[in-house]
């Protein structure tokens, strides 16, 4: 497989992405929708390039195209890099205070203020609603279509499916979803709106609240890890940690036949 | 007194389980000695436009008729219900046969009069008949009816002749004569190479050729899957429609032919939910089918399994996209999937899948039995076979259309639709739904033949069928206007060019209409389309842009009229015209005076009128009704 990147021949693995080909190969282009760890669902076409295999020369989106053979990529050709600046016009008035869009708008030419403002804390990327499903959650998914579509629960209402772990606020490229710990419960909060109120454990040890009734098996689980042991529910993992070390130490002294009450304490 | 006659009926024909071709065919003479064609019969269409103007009420009114008429020493006409004969602006219809007397606009209280003096007597009642727009006498036969008379039925061929839930009478019309031909006498091979020759292209939209799609799917390993795409989203469409309705064992006995060519054994219909009837229809067919053993297991007794399943789409227009149909039959949301793997490939359930639309499985069984090379003998060189065009708009003949591909759309509006009413110009015509073109007429393609290549050359596409007939009256800003806005709202809004790009596109159109253009706004049109057609994730985005572009590259004038004149030339944007009386051809009849329902035009008998503007609210009474043309637009 011959794979010409910008002018360049470049070594790709069929089944390859192009833009992970190009990432290997020290090739930027710019991306909003797409993480690693996520299938590529394709939706911002920012990373949109021109493709050549055999005679026909199209437009495809690199986070997703696998190569398969003999291609010819350009990754910043005028038109690619006016069509950028379009996306960037088109999509600012629903976030215009994301920093990202800002520094793209710098690198491309885009006029941020060119279409009037509708402010919506979002540039449909989607990634929380995707790694809410990945992780087990189900609870963020996309809903409505056309301008109406955004990020919601089901049916707009705090959902019971949240496990709490955080995922999709740690993912916002905005910093638009909050996760708060209050008076006993874990609010996941999507652009202002609550999404879901979970219970947290209150530690039998120390008596502190910590993480919520989160079932780690089961996001150990949806992401394919076996023999993941369950979860303590009812001791915080610092008192957990601290129990822990004590129990190892009281071996490590009944081992050697010392008075366990005395060495605990010194340890 | 003499006895009433029954008529031959299959309906004495008890239903078998059929176990193999040649018990088929004998099955099916059977049915035709017990079916008289020369039997009188009175056959009301039962699509859902003639239900719409109360065709069910008609049936049960003749029923009631035959029943109370003495039929002493006469055959009792049978009463059959059929799909829609596409004639639907007509409707009502009803035909009495074997005469082929054709009735039009037929209600529940002419029922007495068709039964006593028609059927009894022989006398035909000239007010049901139709009279063509520039005829003096009506035409008698429907076979004459020049709405008829030049179409190419061979897709349509039985729709209006067979009763769509009675199989036995599709088996009398041919049904599963090509199931049992393949069956016995080809293999799985030679199936596809006939479609290859025949050179058969999708009807859905794309017109990808049918025989490639078929043989790629076939050499992947795996359980294959055969989906028909009965969404039918294009607003104004209803051809796929009328075949379920109509002929439902065609589309199934397509799917079947499928199924055998691919190796496949599981077939399922994906159908609108809101086609309840064809729903209906094709659950009724299927099981008819299966009780028979024309589909299900061990078809005919040759070991081949095919089962079917209907499944119903949330009505979505972005659902008749491949990937997004494939989504939501698997029970996900109808999004678009972003894949660069075709679904021949992996597609339902991540399983090759061979989807194709209704009209493109209803031809495989003709195919079939009738070889490619016949078929290719049909239309052109690179779009063969016959399409069926759903025909609206400003044309006479309203309805459903089939003609050999490559026909003229001279043909199509003038000799089969019957030309323009009111007088009118014709203007252009629409091709393609929602994301097709509009192709001017009075310039120069009033004679292009009508083909996938010709029509994409033009701008505008052959997409599903759907062919609207625009005269003067039409703004091609508001038609541009009006299809973007479709798309608006049918984008599934994943993706960032169609959701943002093409809303852009509407209010800056929706400004132009109102008299806001400014300079700059064509250009801003056709930087956002160019990005939305070449960005856009799935065909709805990638091809929305296209009645802008057609519009502005034929009609850019009225684009200009609007932005810098502040003028709409067709006087459809109220902001943009006023209507003016021309004194000189005005003769002072007063019937605009009367007309006009905002008291505005006031004038003595006469002398010419003239219109208050400030009254004025340009509902366009006047200058519909001006028997001399003298309301101008201005
Ligand atoms: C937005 C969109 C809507 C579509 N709607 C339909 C439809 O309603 N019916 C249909 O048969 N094909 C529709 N298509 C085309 C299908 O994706 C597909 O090409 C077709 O069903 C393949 O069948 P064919 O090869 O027999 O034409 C649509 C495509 C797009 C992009
Ligand atoms: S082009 Fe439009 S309909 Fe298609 S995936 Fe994108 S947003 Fe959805
Ligand atoms: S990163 Fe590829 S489409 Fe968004």
């Amino acid at each position: 497989m011959k794979i010409v990147l910008n002018g360049k021949e470049v070594a790709a693995k069929e089944g390859q992405t192009i833009l992970e080909v190009a990432r290997a190969n020290g090739v930027n282009i710019p991306t909003l929708c797409y993480v690693p760890a996520l299938d590529a669902a394709a939706m911002c076409r920012l990373c949109t390039v021109e493709l050549t295999e055999g005679r026909r020369t199209k437009l495809v989106t690199s986070c997703n195209y696998p190569l398969r053979r003999d291609a010819e990529i350009q990754t910043d050709t005028d038109a690619l890099r006016n069509g950028r600046r379009l996306l960037i016009e088109l999509l600012a008035p629903r976030c215009p205070d994301s920093v990202k869009l800002q520094e793209l708008a710098a690198e491309y030419g885009a006029n941020l203020k060119r279409f009037p403002e509708s402010n919506q804390d979002c540039v449909m990327c989607g990634l929380c609603a995707r790694v809410c499903e990945r992780v087990g959650g189900r609870t963020l998914t996309l809903s409505g279509r056309g301008v109406e579509i955004h990020v919601d629960t089901a049916f707009g209402r705090p959902s019971e499916l949240c496990i709490g772990c955080g995922a999709c606020a740690q993912i916002c490229p905005v910093n638009k979803i909050q996760v708060v710990d209050e008076d006993g419960f874990r609010r996941v909060i999507v652009r202002g709106q609550e999404a879901s109120r979970i219970p947290l454990n209150k530690c039998t040890s120390c008596g502190k609240f910590f993480g919520p009734v989160i079932s780690l098996s089961q996001v150990m689980a949806n992401l394919g890890e076996e023999k993941v042991p369950p979860p303590n529910q009812s001791v915080c993992p610092e008192c957990s940690r601290h129990n822990l070390a004590i129990r190892m130490a009281q071996r490590h002294f009944e081992q050697y036949e010392l008075a366990p009450h005395e060495t605990v304490e010194e340890v | 007194m003499a006895q009433a006659i029954s008529p031959a009926n299959i309906d004495n024909i008890p239903t078998i389980k059929i176990s193999s071709p040649r018990d088929l065919e004998e099955y099916r003479q059977a049915l035709l000695a017990a079916s008289d064609p020369n039997a009188p019969r009175i056959v009301v269409c039962c699509g859902t436009g003639c239900q719409a103007t109360g065709s069910v009420e008609v049936v049960e009114a003749l029923k009631a008729a035959v029943e109370e008429a003495g039929w002493e020493g006469k055959v009792i006409p049978s009463l059959k219900k059929t799909g829609c004969h596409g004639f639907c602006s007509r409707g009502p219809l009803v035909i009495i046969e074997p005469m082929d007397l054709f009735y039009q606009r037929v209600k529940g209280s002419d029922a007495a009069e068709i039964v006593n003096l028609t059927l009894m007597k022989g006398e035909v009642i000239k007010r049901l008949q139709y009279k063509p727009a520039d005829a003096k006498e009506p035409v008698a036969k429907s076979h004459d009816i020049p709405y008829y008379a030049k179409q190419t039925r061979i897709v349509l061929e039985n729709i209006g002749k067979i009763d769509p839930f009675e199989i036995k009478d599709a088996l009398v019309h041919g049904a599963y004569k090509s199931l049992a031909k393949a069956l016995t006498e080809m293999s799985p091979a030679q199936v596809i190479e006939e479609v290859s020759i025949s050179k058969l292209r999708g009807r859905g939209g794309g017109g990808f050729p049918t025989g490639l799609k078929w043989e790629s799917c076939a050499k992947q390993a795996g359980t294959r899957y055969v989906i028909c795409n009965a969404d039918e989203g294009d607003p104004g469409a209803f051809m796929d429609r009328s075949l379920l309705e109509g002929d439902p064992h065609r589309v199934l006995e397509g799917m079947a032919l499928t199924g055998y060519a691919l190796g496949s054994h599981r077939g399922y219909v994906y159908c609108r939910a809101e086609y309840p009837l064809a729903v209906r229809t094709l659950t009724n067919a299927i099981r008819q089918a299966e009780e028979l053993g024309l589909l299900g297991e061990n078809i005919l007794g040759t070991g081949f399994d095919f089962k079917l399943t209907i499944s119903t789409g949330a009505g979505a227009f972005v659902c008749g996209e491949s990937s997004a149909l494939m989504s939501s039959l698997e029970g996900k949301v109808g999004r678009p999937r972003p894949k660069y793997i075709r679904s021949v490939e992996k597609g339902f359930r991540d399983s090759p899948s061979n989807l194709n639309n209704v009209e493109t499985f209803a031809n495989v069984p003709m195919i079939v039995e009738k070889g490619g090379e016949w078929y290719k003998s049909i239309g052109t060189e690179r779009s063969t076979g016959t399409k069926v065009f759903a025909l609206t708009g400003n044309v006479y003949n309203i309805g459903l259309v089939e003609v050999p591909m490559g026909t003229s759309l001279r043909e199509i509006v003038y000799g089969i639709g019957g030309g323009i009413p009111n007088k009118k110009e014709l203007k252009a015509v629409q091709t393609g739904g929602p994301s097709g073109g509009c192709i001017p007429i009075p310039k120069k393609f009033l004679d292009i033949n009508v083909g996938f290549g010709k029509l994409a050359e033009v701008g505008s596409m052959m997409g599903s069928g759907g062919m609207i007939v625009m005269d003067e009256d039409t703004c091609m800003v508001e038609v541009a206007r009006y299809f973007i806005n479709f798309l608006v709202e049918e984008s599934c809004g994943q993706c960032t060019p169609c959701r943002e790009g093409l809303i852009r596109m509407v209010e800056i159109l929706t400004r132009i209409t109102k008299g806001q253009g400014r300079e700059g706004d064509i250009e801003a049109l056709q930087e956002i389309g160019e990005f939305t057609n070449n960005f856009s994730l799935c065909g709805l985005g990638t091809s929305a842009a296209n009645p802008v572009f057609s519009t502005i590259k034929y009609f850019r004038e009225e684009y200009e009229a609007h932005i810098y004149d502040k003028k709409c030339p067709a006087g459809v944007c109220k902001p943009l015209f006023h209507y003016e009386i021309d004194a000189e051809a005005c003769t002072g009849c007063g019937l605009c005076r009367m007309k006009c329902p905002a008291k505005a035009i006031a004038g003595e008998k006469k002398k010419p009128h003239a219109i208050d503007q400030s009254l004025c609210i340009k509902c366009m009474e006047c200058y519909r009704n001006c028997k001399f043309k003298s309301i101008r637009i201005l």
